[in-house]
C-alpha cells in the first residue's frame, strides 16, 4: 500500500509555492536529491503554468510514494492539456510540455476518475537515499 | 549591424513598437504642460509613453502579479516624472521616466508584504546552499540530499526547503536579494525579460519560433542539452561552467520568458483578429 499525501489548493498562482514545498517536503522525508527533486517541481511548475484545468475548480495534487518511485497527480485537467501534451515540438520550435515532461518524468498519463480527467507522472528512484535524476 | 547598447528601444521608434516621438515634440508637449497648464498635453505624453510602462511591468509580471496591476502602477511612476519633468534640462524624458515607473513599481512590491519580502537569513542560506550543492556534488559523486544540504549548512530541512524556495521566486522577490555570485546575476532586474536591443536586427534569431526569440544564445544552449541531450543539471554546470543553482534558475527563466512571449503574441493575433 502506498503512502498518499493530497494538497487542494486555489487555481491562484501564489499558491504554487506552496504546492512546490509540499513535493520539497516529501523530498526531505524520503532524502531525495536536490536534482530529484528540481526535477519534480519543474515538472509540477510547468503544468500549473500551464493553467489547464478545469475552470472555477481549485487544483489537486495527489503524490503517491511507491516502493520504486514517486507518482504525482495533477488535476482536473482540461481535453486541452491532451493536445499541449502531444507538442513536443522540433529542437527548432522551442520545449513543448510534452518533451519537457518526458525528460523530467519516466511517464506521463491522462486518466478519468472523480467525473474529470486528471495527469498521472511517475518518476523513478533508481535506488532510496540517492535518488539521481532522470 | 546592431544600434549601439545605449540607444533605448523606446526613444526612436523602436522594436516594441512605439511610434516614433520626435524629442521636440515630447518637450513641446511637456513645455505647453509645464508652462501653459495644457492638461491635454500632459494626456498625449503619458499615452505616448504607456508602451514603456507596459514593457518595464512584464519584467516584473511573471510571477504572482498581474501585468495589467503592475501597468497601473507603473503609470503613476510615469505621471509623477512628467509631472516633476524639468524642461530645461537636457534630459529625454525617457531617461526621467523610466527609473521612476520601476522605483513605483518595486514599492508596489515592497507595500505588497509577504510576497516579495524574504527574510535575510533566507537569502543568505540560499547563496551559501547553492555553494554547498557544487561543494557535496564533488564530494559525494552525485546529488544531494535535503537531510545531508540542511547538516552541511547545520540548519533545520525546512529551512533548506524555503531557502530554495526563495531562489525559485527570483523574478518577484528577489529585486534585490544577494545571488549566488554567478557573475551575471548582479542584478536580477537586468537578468529579466527584457528586449535587447540587438535583436531585432539579427537574422538568426527572426527564423527562430517565437517563443526562443527571446532567449540568449547561453540559455538557447542549456534547455538544448537539458531537454534534447538529456543532461542532468549538475552536468550542464559543469559543461557552461556556471553553478547548479544558477543552470536551474536559467532554465525556470528561459520557460518562463518562452510562456511570457507566446501569450504576448497569441494576445497579439486575438487583437488583430478582433
Amino acid at each position: 500500500m502506498s503512502d498518499r499525501i493530497r494538497l487542494t489548493f486555489p487555481r491562484d498562482e501564489s499558491y504554487h509555492g506552496v504546492a512546490r514545498l509540499v513535493v520539497g517536503g516529501l523530498a526531505a522525508r524520503l532524502s531525495f536529491s536536490f536534482e530529484y527533486l528540481e526535477d519534480l517541481q519543474l515538472a509540477l511548475d510547468s503544468l500549473l503554468a500551464n493553467g489547464a484545468y478545469q475552470a472555477g475548480s481549485d487544483v489537486t495534487l495527489e503524490l503517491l510514494v511507491e516502493e520504486d518511485g514517486v507518482e504525482m497527480c495533477v488535476g482536473p485537467v482540461t481535453p486541452a492539456l491532451r493536445t499541449d501534451l502531444e507538442r513536443r515540438l522540433d529542437e527548432s520550435e522551442g520545449v513543448g510540455l510534452g518533451r519537457l515532461l518526458a525528460t523530467l518524468v519516466e511517464s506521463v498519463e491522462i486518466e478519468s476518475r472523480d467525473g474529470g480527467e486528471w495527469l498521472r507522472l511517475a518518476k523513478r528512484t533508481p535506488s532510496r537515499g540517492v535518488a539521481a535524476s532522470a | 549591424m546592431a544600434p549601439p547598447r545605449e540607444a533605448h528601444p523606446f526613444s526612436r521608434g523602436g522594436c516594441l513598437g512605439v511610434s516614433a516621438t520626435p524629442e521636440r515634440t515630447d518637450r513641446e508637449l511637456l513645455r505647453r504642460y509645464h508652462h501653459d497648464g495644457d492638461v491635454e498635453a500632459r494626456e498625449r505624453l503619458i499615452e505616448q509613453y504607456l508602451p514603456l510602462v507596459r514593457s518595464l511591468a512584464r519584467r516584473y509580471s511573471y510571477r504572482g502579479e498581474q501585468l495589467e496591476d503592475l501597468v497601473q502602477v507603473g503609470c503613476i511612476g510615469l505621471i509623477k516624472a512628467i509631472d516633476r519633468f524639468d524642461v530645461d534640462r537636457g534630459v529625454e524624458l525617457t531617461t526621467y521616466a523610466t527609473p521612476n515607473i520601476i522605483g513605483e513599481i518595486k514599492r508596489h512590491f515592497r507595500d505588497k508584504g509577504w510576497s516579495i519580502r524574504v527574510p535575510r537569513g533566507l537569502q543568505e542560506l540560499n547563496v551559501k546552499l547553492s555553494k554547498l550543492i557544487e561543494e557535496l556534488t564533488v564530494q559525494l559523486e552525485r546529488s544531494p540530499t535535503i537531510p545531508e544540504l540542511a547538516k552541511a549548512a547545520s540548519v533545520e530541512e525546512e529551512e533548506v526547503l524555503e531557502a530554495l524556495e526563495t531562489g525559485q521566486a527570483y523574478s518577484t522577490l528577489s529585486l534585490s536579494a544577494p545571488t549566488s555570485g554567478d557573475d551575471e546575476d548582479l542584478d536580477p532586474l537586468e537578468s529579466l525579460g527584457e528586449l535587447e536591443p540587438e535583436y531585432e536586427v539579427s537574422e538568426d534569431r527572426a527564423v527562430l519560433a517565437p517563443g526562443l526569440r527571446v532567449l540568449d544564445e547561453r540559455e538557447r544552449k542549456i534547455l538544448h542539452l537539458r531537454f534534447y541531450d538529456g543532461l542532468t543539471q549538475s552536468q550542464i554546470a559543469q559543461q557552461v561552467g556556471i553553478s547548479q543553482m544558477h543552470v536551474s534558475r536559467l532554465i525556470r527563466r528561459s520557460l518562463e520568458k518562452m510562456r511570457a512571449e507566446i501569450a504576448t503574441d497569441t494576445t497579439d493575433t486575438e487583437l488583430r483578429a478582433s
